[in-house]
C-alpha cells in the first residue's frame, strides 16, 4: 500500500471515529433531554404550577436558580415541566408528518398515474402557502391547544416527506432486487413494507431528525402567538410570550425558556447532521 | 432613460419626505403613543356619533361636550354656561358665548340642536340613555324635552358621544381634504389634518375659545403592543404614552427623564356568573368562587400596585363606592367550608371537588384586549385550585360570540362603571334583565325594582343610596364579583407638561399640553 493511500485510509478512520464519537455524545445528550421530559414531574424542585406572589419576579438566586415569574412560580421547575410538553409535542408532530408523508409518498411513487398526480398536486397546494401563515390559519380555525397546534403544523409538514418518499420509491421501483421479489410472488403490500420501506428509511429518518429542531421552533412560535397550550400549562413558547413584556425588567422570564429551546434545537440539529454524516455512503465507504 | 426616471422618483421621494418633515417640524411637535385608539377599541376616527369614536374626539382635543367632569367627577359647564330643570322632563341649557367650530362656524343653539339631533338619529346608546323627545333651539340656548324623567341627562351630555361638532361640516371630512374619513369640526384646541385607523395628525386651533394652545403639532399613533409602546418612549420615538403595561412602569418609575401621572378611575374588572349554566346555579359555588379570589394580591403584585381592590362597581371616591357595600373578603378556608357544607367533596383525591359524580370545574371566559384580564384568569386558576375548583380559562378575542352561545360559567370583563359620574350607566349596561352586557342572563327582582326608583330620582344623595342597595342586592345573590379598579397612568418625557390622567379617562390632550 502506498504512503498516500495509507494516509487517506488513516484520515478516513479518524473521521469515522470522530463522527461515531460525536454521534454517541449527541445521542446521550438527546437521551438526557428525553429523560428530563419523561421524569420532569420528579425532577422539578418546586411545583411548577404553585403560585406564590410573595416570590414574584425574583431574579435567579440560590432559592430559585432561574428566578421566578410574575406569579412567583419557579422558572427552573417550569422549564423542566415545559420540556415534557415541548419535546413530546415536537416528537409526536415529527412522527405524524413523517409517517403520513412517507405513506403518501410511497403510494404515489409506487402507483404512479392519476393517484400520483392528484396527491402530488395536493402536496403542491400545501407547499404553495407560506407555512407559518397557513399553520396560523388552521390553528386559528381549530382554536388553541397543543393538539390543534400539532394538527395545524402537520397539515403543512407532510408534503416534504411525501415528495422525498416518492422520489426514493421511484428510484427503487425498477431495481433488480424488486423484480426478483415480484417474480418470487411477493404481494404489493409485502413489497412495499418488506423491501421498499427499509431501503428508503435512512434518508427519511435523517430528514425527520433534522426536522425536529425546525418543528420545535414552529410549535414554540404558535404557542408564542397564543395558539399553543392553554394556561397554566408550562410550555417554552408560551413562557417566552408571557415574559416578553418583561424583557427589560425581568429578562430571566424569557432567557430561561429561550435558552431551553436554543439548547434543545441545537442538540437535535447537530444530531440530525451527525446521523446524516454517519449514514452518508461516502463516509460508509471509508468504514 | 430608466435610470433618469428612477433618479427623478428618488429625488421626489426624498424632497417630499424633507418637506413633510419640515411642515411637521414647524413649531412644537408632540408625538403621543396609545393603545386606546383604533378599531379594536371601537373608537377609530373622530366622529362622536359613531360607536365609541367620541372618546378619540375628546381625548385628543378635537371635540368638547356641553358639560365636563372635574377631578372629583362632578359636573361642570364646558360649552354650556349653565342649565336648569324646568320640570321633570324639560331642561334648559344656556350656551357659552364666543365659541366657534374649527370650520369657522359660530356655535349657537341651532348648531347644538343639529348635532344632538344627528346623534340621536344614528347613535346606538345615546337615545336609550337620554330619552330625548325633542330639542328646541333659541339663539344661545337649547331646551330639551324627554319622554320620561331623566335625572341623569346632564351627565349623559358629558359622555364623549355628546361632543358638539359642526354638522354642516359633516362627519366624513371635506372631500379632497387630506383629512380623509371620519374627520369632524369640533370646538377643541386641536384640528385634525389626517385621520386614519392608526394615526391622527393634529394642528393647533389658532382660534380656540379657551385660550392659547401651546403645542403646534400633535401626532397620535396607535400601538397594539405594550412592549413596543414602552420601547418607543425609551427611544424617544414618542414623547408620551397611554396604556403602558404594568410590567413596564418599573422602567420609568423614579427615572428623572420621565413623568408618571396616574389617578384612580371607575374602570372596574369584574366577573358575572352565567345562571344558564347548571354548575354556577349552585349558590355555594358562586359564593366560594367569590371568596376564593385574592383581590389584594392581584392588585398589589400582578397589577404592580396600579389597581385598587374592589368590593363594589364604583371606586371609593364615590359615595356609593367600595366602602358603602358589604362583600366577602378573600377567605379560602371559609370557601372550603361552604363547598363542603353544600356537598362538594374531593372524593377521588385529584385536588378537585365532586358532587353526584360531577367535577367542580368552571369555564372562565375573558379576552386579551385588557392586559389585566388574562393575568387575573391565571391567578384565579391557582387560588381556586387551592379550594378545589378547576378553572378552564378561555382567553379569546372571540369572547362575544362565545358569550352569545352561552358556553361559559364566568365572564370576566372590565367597564368604566361611572363614565358620566353617575351610577345609572353601570346598572343599565350590566345589571338589568335586558342589559346589553348582562352576562349573568339573570333577573334579580330587587335590582329591577330599585332601578325604577333610581331612574326617576333627581336627588343625588338618594340616587347614591339606591345605587348602594342595587349593588348589595347583586352581591347578596353572589351574581357578580368585583375584583379591581384601575389606576390609569400617562407616562411622558419630563419636558412634557400639562398632560394629566383624569378619573373619567376622557381628557388627555388639552390646550395645557406643552413641550419645554
Amino acid at each position: 500500500m502506498s504512503d498516500i493511500k495509507r494516509i487517506t485510509v488513516r484520515r478516513q478512520k479518524i473521521r469515522k471515529n470522530y463522527i461515531k464519537t460525536k454521534l454517541i455524545f449527541l445521542v446521550v445528550l438527546a437521551a438526557v433531554l428525553l429523560a428530563v421530559a419523561v421524569f420532569a414531574k420528579y425532577l422539578c424542585p418546586y411545583d411548577p404550577y404553585a403560585q406564590d406572589l410573595l416570590q414574584a419576579q425574583k431574579p435567579p438566586g440560590p432559592a430559585h436558580i432561574l428566578g421566578t415569574d410574575r406569579y412567583g412560580r419557579d422558572m427552573l421547575s417550569r422549564v423542566i415541566m415545559g420540556s415534557t410538553t415541548s419535546i413530546f409535542a415536537t416528537l409526536v408532530l415529527v412522527a405524524v408528518v413523517t409517517v403520513t408523508g412517507t405513506i403518501i409518498g410511497i403510494i404515489c411513487g409506487w402507483s404512479g398515474g392519476k393517484v400520483d398526480t392528484v396527491l402530488m398536486r395536493i402536496s403542491d397546494l400545501f407547499l404553495a402557502f407560506p407555512s407559518l401563515v397557513f399553520a396560523l390559519a388552521v390553528a386559528g380555525v381549530l382554536g388553541g391547544g397543543v393538539q390543534n397546534a400539532i394538527i395545524a403544523l402537520a397539515a403543512i409538514g407532510w408534503p416534504k416527506f411525501a415528495r422525498l418518499a416518492r422520489g426514493l420509491t421511484l428510484a427503487q421501483k425498477d431495481s433488480p432486487y424488486l423484480m426478483a421479489a415480484r417474480l418470487s410472488g411477493s404481494s404489493t403490500p409485502r413489497l412495499l413494507v418488506k423491501h421498499i420501506l427499509p431501503n428508503i428509511a435512512g434518508p427519511i429518518l435523517v430528514t425527520a431528525v433534522l426536522d425536529i429542531g425546525t418543528m420545535m421552533m414552529e410549535l414554540a412560535g404558535l404557542s408564542f402567538l397564543g395558539l399553543g397550550v392553554k394556561p397554566p400549562m408550562a410550555e417554552w413558547g408560551s413562557m417566552i410570550s408571557d415574559g416578553r413584556v418583561m424583557l427589560q425588567t425581568a429578562p430571566w422570564m424569557v432567557l430561561a425558556p429561550g435558552g431551553a429551546i436554543f439548547v434543545t434545537v441545537m442538540i437535535f440539529n447537530l444530531l440530525g447532521d451527525t446521523v446524516r454524516d454517519y449514514m452518508d455512503p461516502k463516509e460508509r465507504s471509508g468504514r | 432613460m430608466k435610470k433618469q426616471l428612477i433618479t427623478a422618483l428618488l429625488f421626489c421621494a426624498v424632497a417630499g419626505g424633507i418637506m413633510s418633515a419640515a411642515v411637521l417640524a414647524e413649531g412644537k411637535t408632540f408625538v403621543y403613543g396609545t393603545t386606546g385608539y383604533g378599531v379594536q377599541m371601537g373608537d377609530e376616527g373622530l366622529n362622536p356619533h359613531n360607536n365609541y369614536s367620541g372618546w378619540s374626539a375628546l381625548r385628543y382635543g378635537v371635540g368638547e361636550t356641553l358639560f365636563k367632569y372635574n377631578d372629583n367627577m362632578e359636573l361642570e359647564p364646558w360649552l354650556a354656561a349653565d342649565y336648569e330643570f324646568v320640570d321633570d322632563t324639560t331642561v334648559k341649557i344656556n350656551l357659552r358665548e364666543g365659541v366657534t367650530f374649527s370650520s369657522g362656524r359660530a356655535m349657537d343653539g341651532e348648531a347644538v340642536k343639529e348635532c344632538l339631533d344627528h346623534l340621536l338619529a344614528v347613535h346606538d346608546r345615546a337615545p336609550g340613555d337620554m330619552k330625548i323627545e325633542s330639542i328646541e333651539a333659541d339663539e344661545m340656548s337649547i331646551t330639551i324635552h324627554t319622554t320620561e324623567p331623566c335625572p341623569a341627562i346632564i351627565n349623559y351630555l358629558g359622555d364623549p358621544y355628546g361632543a358638539i361638532i359642526d354638522m354642516q361640516y359633516g362627519t366624513d371630512g371635506v372631500e379632497g381634504d387630506s383629512a380623509g374619513t371620519a374627520n369632524v369640526a369640533g370646538t377643541g384646541p386641536y384640528i385634525a389634518t389626517n385621520v386614519t385607523e392608526t394615526q391622527i395628525d393634529l394642528i393647533k386651533n389658532e382660534n380656540y375659545w379657551g385660550g392659547d394652545v401651546k403645542v403646534d403639532n400633535v401626532i397620535v399613533k396607535t400601538f397594539s403592543d405594550a412592549s413596543s409602546l414602552a420601547a418607543s418612549l425609551q427611544t424617544g420615538y414618542i414623547q408620551g404614552t397611554y396604556g403602558l403595561s404594568y410590567d413596564s412602569y418599573a422602567l420609568f418609575d423614579g427615572n428623572p427623564e420621565y413623568t408618571i401621572n396616574s389617578c384612580a378611575t371607575s374602570r372596574c374588572f369584574f366577573g358575572q356568573f352565567n345562571y344558564d349554566s347548571e354548575i354556577v346555579q349552585d349558590e355555594a359555588v358562586r359564593k366560594a368562587i367569590t371568596m376564593g379570589i385574592d383581590r389584594e394580591g392581584f392588585c398589589t403584585v400582578l397589577m404592580e400596585g396600579r389597581g385598587i381592590p374592589a368590593k363594589a362597581a364604583f371606586p371609593s371616591s364615590f359615595s356609593y363606592g367600595n366602602e358603602a357595600v358589604t362583600a366577602p373578603d378573600y377567605d379560602p378556608e371559609g370557601a372550603k367550608a361552604i363547598l363542603e357544607e353544600a356537598g362538594w367533596i374531593d372524593t377521588d383525591g385529584d385536588g378537585y371537588r365532586e358532587k353526584d359524580g360531577q367535577k367542580l370545574a368552571v369555564r372562565w371566559l375573558t379576552y386579551p384586549g385588557r392586559l389585566e384580564q388574562p393575568k387575573l384568569a391565571e391567578y384565579a386558576q391557582a387560588t381556586l385550585k387551592d379550594i378545589g375548583i378547576e378553572v378552564d380559562v378561555n382567553n379569546t378575542e372571540d369572547h362575544l360570540s362565545i358569550a352569545e352561545s352561552g358556553a361559559y360559567d364566568i365572564y370576566v370583563s372590565s367597564l368604566t362603571t361611572a363614565p358620566t359620574g353617575d351610577p345609572e350607566y353601570f346598572f343599565t349596561t350590566c345589571a338589568l334583565e335586558n342589559s346589553a352586557k348582562n352576562r349573568s342572563n339573570h333577573k334579580i327582582d330587587a335590582v329591577e325594582e330599585l332601578y325604577e326608583k333610581l331612574h326617576q330620582e333627581f336627588d343625588k344623595t338618594r340616587r347614591g343610596e339606591i345605587a348602594v342597595q342595587m349593588q348589595q342586592a347583586m352581591l347578596d345573590e353572589s351574581a357578580i364579583f368585583f375584583v379591581s379598579h384601575l389606576n390609569m397612568g400617562i407616562v411622558t418625557k419630563a419636558n412634557v407638561t400639562g398632560m394629566a390622567a383624569h378619573p373619567c379617562d376622557y381628557y388627555e390632550i388639552t390646550a395645557d399640553l406643552d413641550v419645554q
